[in-house]
């Protein structure tokens, strides 16, 4: 270890730019130094953050344009692979979002690096932002990268682009809250997985992916009525395709509500510190 | 009146499933001060830490820093404290240099300042040949230092040190010292927990040995360390470790 000499001062505009007395506003470094971090935990697994979905995505627009696609007639005046698409995109970029936050938040509690987050001068919404950017940074990097290869393929096409951008942020946005609330909850990694298992894969695979509302017998319709996923797959896909089963505004409608309130929750839990402070 | 570093007033801490961890404890440090935070396992030493640095929530009581209370201005108060934990309680992935910078960062640091401090504290703590290795494959030692540094980062007034030297060479530890009465010269407030009656004693004018969840003694170190017996004696009086040794016999 070097000899204790005399430390470098900090400089006075470093001095300045550190008042102590100065009132806290908004921590934007703090913020954005969270969203590095994440970033950078992010990049340690990309085959398991972007390559994976992408070429899964890859095998379902291989599947559904050449193999199955070609046998299943139009709906709504679309190719099954243009109707099917949207989905694909819309359940990887609830995936991504959802294993994004919850695996965050659960492995910085259970290594104990979240105290880092706590010991620091962040407001709960700020912690909160910080978390969710990079949610949505990285369900957008995956859908639109899905989209990406829908259109070399011409698979696709952008019906609206602000709408499309709308769903993917707002959805991303709910389900990344929705995995911090389960990342917060969670003390084994069994638990952190049963939300997948139980809820987001069959949600998403009942929620109109491959099929309309119309194409299921009327006793089961309510199903896809009240499965809040079918509000996120029939919006996004009405972005992409203008195919739409719903009222005008209704999932938007609902897609905002859920973001209130889960945000609402989620500042709840920050700040009794629930599953954070002892 | 000069305003105190720290003030813990009655503070109370139970935690969630019934454990009365601290009960009751009222601390003053004023600024400048070498506190010395002595106390057996599970006497309450992190948990009262914890409690100032916002990793635990008090259940009762006040915590003042610098003149401000620790819950209700707690982003005013935390950007005052340094913290060194007990344990690493860091990203095993991430290596010595980022997990500084993602501190000073967390606290506002603009980029130049974090690096001029980042660059120091790694030459301080001879960290610069292993700033690029995950926090994982450094020894113990390195490790401290690593957490040391990260504490150090945003150059706060108030520095708790938990058991900072447990587990570190004797060299490093030594090397620990001068830095910590370095620093102390220059006007930063230290409180420091330690096993080590030895460290304290060199290091600390004020000590205060709690024993379960409660000040037991306090007062100078000429005072509780100048009885017959030393530090060692009165600390085993204040924790009831000698009774129960003299019961026990």
């Amino acid at each position: 270890m070097t000899p204790m000499a005399v430390e470098t001062p900090m400089t006075a505009e470093a001095l300045a730019t550190m008042d102590l007395n100065k009132p806290l506003g908004v921590n934007w470094i703090g913020l954005f130094t969270m969203v590095r971090r994440e970033v950078s935990r992010m990049m340690r697994v990309p085959i398991q953050a972007f390559i994976a979905p992408w070429i899964s995505a890859l095998l379902f627009i291989f599947i559904f344009g050449a193999v199955v696609g070609s046998r299943i007639t139009q709906i709504g005046g679309h190719r099954y692979l243009e109707f099917v698409l949207p989905g694909i995109i819309m359940m990887n970029v609830i995936n991504a979002a959802f294993l994004q936050s919850s695996s965050a938040i659960y492995f910085s509690r259970f290594i104990r690096f979240v105290e880092e987050i706590l010991v620091a001068p962040l407001s709960y919404v700020e912690m909160i932002a910080g978390s969710l950017s990079v949610v949505v940074l990285r369900a957008s990097v995956t859908g639109v990268g899905i989209l990406v290869m829908g259109l070399a393929f011409g698979a696709t096409h952008i019906h609206s682009w602000p709408l499309f951008l709308f769903w993917v942020a707002s959805v991303s946005g709910v389900f990344g809250l929705l995995g911090i609330i389960v990342g917060l909850w969670s003390k084994s990694f069994e638990q952190l997985n049963m939300p997948v298992v139980f809820f987001l894969t069959p949600l998403s695979m009942v929620g109109g992916v491959f099929n309309t509302v119309a194409m299921l017998p009327d006793w089961l319709r309510w199903l896809a009525w009240a499965n809040p996923f079918f509000y996120f797959i029939n919006g996004i896909r009405g972005s992409m395709i203008g195919f739409d089963e719903t009222p005008p505004g209704l999932g938007i409608g609902l897609t905002l509500l859920l973001l209130t309130v889960l945000g609402v929750t989620v500042w709840r839990l920050y700040s009794k510190g629930y599953g954070l402070r002892e | 009146m000069p305003v105190p570093a720290l003030k813990i007033s009655n503070l109370r801490k139970v935690y969630r499933r019934g454990t009365v961890a601290v009960e009751d404890l009222s601390l003053t440090i004023p600024e400048g001060e070498f506190f010395g935070f002595l106390g057996p396992n599970g006497a309450g030493k992190s948990t009262t830490i914890h409690c100032v640095t916002g990793v635990a929530e008090p259940t009762q009581g006040t915590i003042e820093i610098f003149g401000l209370d620790a819950v209700k201005d707690y982003r005013e108060a935390r950007r005052l404290v340094g913290l060194c934990p007990q344990e690493f309680n860091v990203d095993p992935f991430a290596n010595p240099r980022q997990i500084v910078d993602w501190m000073g960062g967390y606290f506002g640091m603009p980029a130049r300042l974090r690096k001029e401090r980042i660059d120091m504290l790694m030459e301080r703590f001879d960290l610069v040949s292993h700033q690029k290795k995950q926090f994982r494959e450094l020894s113990g030692g390195l490790k401290r230092r690593v957490v040391l540094a990260r504490a150090l980062v945003h150059d706060p007034r108030l520095i708790i040190l938990d058991e900072p030297t447990a587990g570190v060479d004797v060299e490093l530890r030594r090397v620990l010292w001068r830095y910590l009465a370095e620093i102390n010269k220059d006007g930063k407030t230290i409180l420091l927990t330690s096993h080590y009656l030895e460290e304290v004693e060199r290091l600390c004018r004020q000590i205060a040995i709690v024993a379960k969840g409660r000040i037991a003694r306090e007062g100078s170190k000429d005072e509780i360390a100048g009885g017959p017996g030393g530090l060692e004696q009165a600390y085993l009086v204040a924790t009831g470790a000698e009774a129960d040794h003299v019961a026990g016999q």
